[in-house]
């Protein structure tokens, strides 16, 4: 029997064409904007924590200053770092400031001390030569693009370095941004030469952007954090601080979570609209059909029949209204994550998440809001009493 | 004790407008027994559309009692009512009123959608009671097909689906020309002569000749009966 209500329910909704539209597209919009953010939001995080693992890696801690400041230095001795046991490996991102003197111009410029294990650490860190060749021996310099011109070097050039000469070996490409992986200087500003010969050039207590320490497989994080702390301990350093993977992603994660629930929030107030659509919808329905009612009631309908009936047609729209705003929602969040991601050119697949979370959640939320906002005149239907309803023009 | 079908007793309906009441019904005694065929006349206002609602079980008298084969159902709960409305009573209506989205056949299978009936055997009583009264070759036809007096005989077939004990119908050829009229009156009064129990309201004189007996109602009493 509950089949054959819903039945006469759909029979109702076609009955109505385009005001049935109208109200489900009221619920399709809420439902579109709600699933787009999400899936987009799911998307971003999704595609940050694979960013993040390239960059960082699960078995990595990130040594930077208090609030993951890279802007701020630290002091710490890389090598001491490598030292401890269950280190596979670390690199530390060290500038200088040096007095520069080229071909056709001079003055104190950054030096960055380059080692061959960053390239891989730091995915952001594009040392790609644009003319010339990559460094391979001790005595070479690679220059930034606008360094270059600052200097008026070019390959094949001597510069001097705080009175050391270097060999200009390439010109780096234009780069895209660098400022992550540099602690805010961009590579284009740069010279870059040889951890080994910067450390020559500047002895004494090293002061780094950030360092990172990948981890040996079997080695114990918990452990080594606390090595690495005694060592800035023994330097002095009391201003910097620790990150591993899972911090960072945690601390990133937290912070998309809060922006999308709140634009989620935001798009769910379009989808409460939707429900007035359909409470609308559903009591002028009530009204209309208010004989209809009465005779139903007299042939024998029970309180529970009329109620269900109005019932079934709020939230079949509801439910129609959710299934086309998740299709579109998604085809918008597609759309969109295409243009972000050709806008700013992000590394990496970045594509809105469709999880069976969020199209079975969809698809219940915009059932109930149908429902819920079609419940108050399915009540007043199912409460009219019989004989009113007949006498009502 | 009695044989009546339905026994209204001291029935009074008082509907409140506000301050106002207007007494609709004063008191009416009442019995319809087997087979019998009632007509209610009387003037505009007198209370026969609100009689046919308390006979028919649609609506609570203020005071007095109905009784149902014997069985006090004046207190009785409205599902209950629904329930035994829909197994032991039909109702016919001056304005036909078919549901318009539905064709033939599916609005006089809706009273028994509302007893569970399953869809078969839905279909086959539908089909078979429709054929009966002359629609069988409409059975898919929705009420704006249909004309004046076939919407009135697919009201007639859905009263008579469920093989109710009691027909009632308030004023069934009102809205109707006389030769059609004429039509729907010989069908009430087929069915009476198999054995079914009719009370009808009407204002015309020939309607309420068909039936065996006919009450004068005058300001919500009853003052005349004519066998
Ligand atoms: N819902 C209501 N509220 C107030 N008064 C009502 C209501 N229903 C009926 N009445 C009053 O009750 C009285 C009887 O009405 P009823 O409809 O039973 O008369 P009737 O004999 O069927 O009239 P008609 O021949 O015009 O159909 C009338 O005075 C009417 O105004
Ligand atoms: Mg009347």
């Amino acid at each position: 029997m509950i089949w054959d209500i819903l039945r006469l329910s759909l029979r109702n909704i076609r009955h109505r064409g385009l005001r049935s539209w109208l109200t489900v597209i009221g619920i399709l919009i809420g439902t579109a904007a709600v699933v787009a953010l999400i899936s987009v939001g799911q998307g971003l995080q999704r595609a940050i924590a694979l960013q993040v693992e390239r960059i960082v890696g699960y078995n990595t801690i990130l040594v930077t200053a208090r609030g993951l400041n890279l802007g701020q230095r630290i002091r710490l001795d890389i090598e001491a770092i490598r030292a401890i046991p269950g280190v596979r490996s670390a690199i530390a991102v060290r500038t200088e400031t040096a007095y520069v003197e080229g071909p056709g111009g001079k003055g104190f410029l950054a030096v960055l001390g380059y080692d061959p294990p960053m390239e891989e650490f730091v995915a952001e860190m594009d040392l790609t030569v644009a003319s010339g060749r990559p460094l391979a021996g001790p005595g070479e310099v690679l220059l930034g693009s606008r360094t270059a011109r600052v200097l008026g070097a070019g390959v094949g050039d001597a510069v001097t370095i705080e009175g050391k000469s270097f060999t200009v070996v390439g010109i780096l490409g234009a780069q895209r941004a660098g400022g992550f992986a540099t602690g805010g200087l961009s590579l284009t500003d740069l010279l870059v030469i040889s951890l080994p010969e910067l450390r020559q050039l500047f002895r004494g207590p090293e002061l780094v952007h950030y360092a990172v320490v990948r981890l040996a497989d079997r080695a114990d994080m918990a452990l080594v954090r606390e090595r690495i702390r005694d060592h800035l301990r023994a330097v002095g350093e009391r201003n910097a601080s620790l990150t591993d993977f899972e911090d960072l992603t945690r601390n990133i994660q937290s912070v998309i979570r809060g922006v999308q629930a709140f634009l989620a929030g935001i798009a769910g107030i379009a989808l409460l609209v939707g429900g007035v659509g359909v409470m609308n919808t559903m009591y002028t329905a009530v009204l209309e059909r208010t004989r209809e009612i009465g005779v139903l009631k007299a042939i024998g309908a029970k309180d529970s029949h009329v109620l269900f009936l109005f019932l079934f047609e709020s939230g079949f729209m509801g439910l129609a209204g959710g299934a086309l705003g998740l299709l579109s929602g998604f085809g918008v969040a597609w759309v969109a994550t295409l243009i972000v991601s050709r806008l700013f050119e992000a590394q990496g697949a970045f594509t809105p998440a469709l999880t069976a979370g969020l199209v079975l959640g969809s698809l219940f939320f915009a059932f109930v809001v149908g429902a819920v906002s079609g419940l108050f005149p399915a009540v007043r239907a199912a409460k009219l009493p019989p004989v009113e309803a007949l006498r009502y023009e | 004790m009695s044989t009546a079908l339905v026994e209204l007793q001291g029935v009074t309906k008082i509907y409140r407008l506000g301050e106002v009441e207007v007494p609709a019904l004063r008191g009416v005694d009442l019995a319809v027994s087997p087979g019998d065929f009632l007509a209610l006349m009387g003037p505009s206002g007198s209370g026969k559309s609100t009689l046919l609602h308390v006979l028919g079980l649609l609506d609570r008298p203020t005071a007095g009692r109905v009784l149902w084969e014997g069985r006090d159902v004046t207190r009785l709960n409205g599902g209950r009512l629904a329930e035994l409305r829909g197994r032991r009573i039909g109702f016919v209506f001056q304005m036909f009123n078919l549901v318009p989205n539905l064709t033939a056949l599916e609005n006089v299978e809706l009273p028994l959608v509302f007893l569970g009936v399953p869809g078969r055997e839905r279909r086959r009583r539908a089909q078979e009671v429709l054929t009966r009264l002359g629609l069988g070759d409409r059975l898919r036809h929705r009420p704006n097909q249909l004309s004046g007096g076939q919407q009135q005989r697919v009201a007639l077939a859905r009263a008579l689906v469920t093989d109710p004990a009691l027909l009632i119908a308030d004023e069934p050829t009102g809205n109707l020309d006389t030769t059609t009229g004429k039509e729907i009156l010989g069908l009430f009064t087929q069915l009476n002569e198999q054995g079914r129990t009719i009370v009808l309201a009407t204002h015309d004189p020939e309607a309420a000749a068909v039936a065996k007996a006919r009450l004068r109602l005058r300001d919500g009493q009853i003052v005349g009966v004519e066998r």
